[in-house]
């Protein structure tokens, strides 16, 4: 694996091999790509639109994901690491937009904009979401949603974010930590205004 | 500072199974409600879990068949690109050779006052030159063979770099 230390980012360096070699077949046939867009998509959009806070920006992203993961020579694993590629494709191309728009980067959402989802939740916790992950860094809203709406481990949190594996266990700590207090916070918020 | 709790990874698993909390021991549940870290991680991974099931429902406009269309139209692009890269590499070698030559050799010109024959005979000077400048009658036709033969010549270097970076 090569890792370089301005982005962190991680590359698998087998599939950076057959994208330098560049094969003419796409990754998946049209079948079994529909197969897996049904079964990923969902859950890459909520991804996308949780941390960046924009819906229209995460639609965006995700079909440029599902693009560059198409485009991408074909590899072998099954659905659980095509899907976990395909989620490190769409955490690159997020990293990407902050850069290259730094005003309009996620720190400067206004906290509406992480809220609209929000909208139609019935459950307190769920609607106390949006604030709070409003008042959180990127970075710590990517990692809490890999590992606790995901469901992913440390090690493939850090091959999908391009973090040190090391550092993902306190990172996420401290986030958690931090979400919890937040999200308490928003209820009790909640609580008085009602 | 990490201070994590021993139970975690006990609590994730359930947590990711859906087994908390009717489906965990009543230790477990105790041990929760005394423990801040462990409270923590219920609460944050039960609010994200039913965010993520809201956000389940809600599905992309966009159909699979036209991204896998436009993938396949942006595959076949890139090819396209990369087989043609060789050619254009050999074209703007060429390009480049033959506009050093034609500047050169308009810069000598005006130099000697357009006397398309001055150069020439600088040429005969040139060691191995002189059996070419000797069996020409007519200076002011030199040019004419010496041009085409630089243009050739560049023709045939763009050519070798074509070969080159076609073989790499």
């Amino acid at each position: 694996m090569r890792k370089t230390n301005t982005t962190g980012e991680y590359a698998i360096s087998s599939v950076d091999a057959r994208l330098a070699r560049g094969s003419e077949e796409l990754a998946m046939d049209h079948d079994a790509f529909a197969g897996f867009y049904q079964r990923s998509a969902p859950g890459l959009r909520a991804y996308l639109s949780r941390v960046s806070g924009n819906a229209a920006l995460a639609d965006d992203l995700a079909q440029e994901s599902y693009l560059k993961f198409l485009c991408a020579p074909p590899f072998e694993g099954g659905e659980v690491s095509h899907r976990r590629y395909l989620f490190r494709i769409a955490t690159n191309l997020l990293r990407d937009h902050w850069r290259r728009k730094r005003p309009a980067g996620l720190d400067e959402v206004p906290e509406h904009a992480l809220l609209v989802h929000d909208a139609s939740g019935g459950v307190e916790a769920r609607a106390a979401l949006g604030p709070a992950m409003a008042q959180m860094r990127p970075r710590d809203r990517q990692i809490l949603w890999l590992a606790h709406a995901e469901g992913y481990s440390h090690r493939e949190i850090s091959e999908i974010t391009g973090l040190g594996s090391a550092s993902i266990r306190l990172l996420l700590f401290r986030a958690r930590r931090k979400m919890a207090s937040l999200l308490r916070q928003q209820l009790a918020n909640n609580g008085r205004q009602r | 500072m990490l201070r994590t709790c021993s139970r975690e990874k006990e609590l994730t698993q359930a947590l990711r199974d859906g087994h908390w909390p009717h489906g965990c021991g009543e230790e477990l549940r105790a041990h929760v409600e005394t423990c801040a870290s462990c409270a923590d991680l219920v609460l944050v991974t039960q609010t994200f879990q039913m965010a993520r099931a809201e956000s389940g429902s809600a599905s992309m406009e966009t159909s699979p068949s036209l991204l896998w269309w436009r993938a396949q139209l942006r595959r076949r692009n890139a090819v396209a690109e990369r087989v043609s890269r060789p050619v254009t590499i050999a074209q703007s070698f060429a390009f480049t050779f033959v506009s050093v030559v034609a500047i050169w050799f308009a810069v000598s010109q005006y130099r000697s006052g357009l006397h398309w024959a001055s150069w020439w005979s600088w040429l005969a000077k040139v060691p191995g030159m002189y059996l070419l400048s000797n069996g020409s009658a007519n200076p002011d036709w030199n040019p004419v063979v010496l041009i085409p033969t630089l243009g050739a010549l560049a023709v045939l270097s763009g050519l070798v770099v074509y070969l080159v970076s076609e073989k790499s």
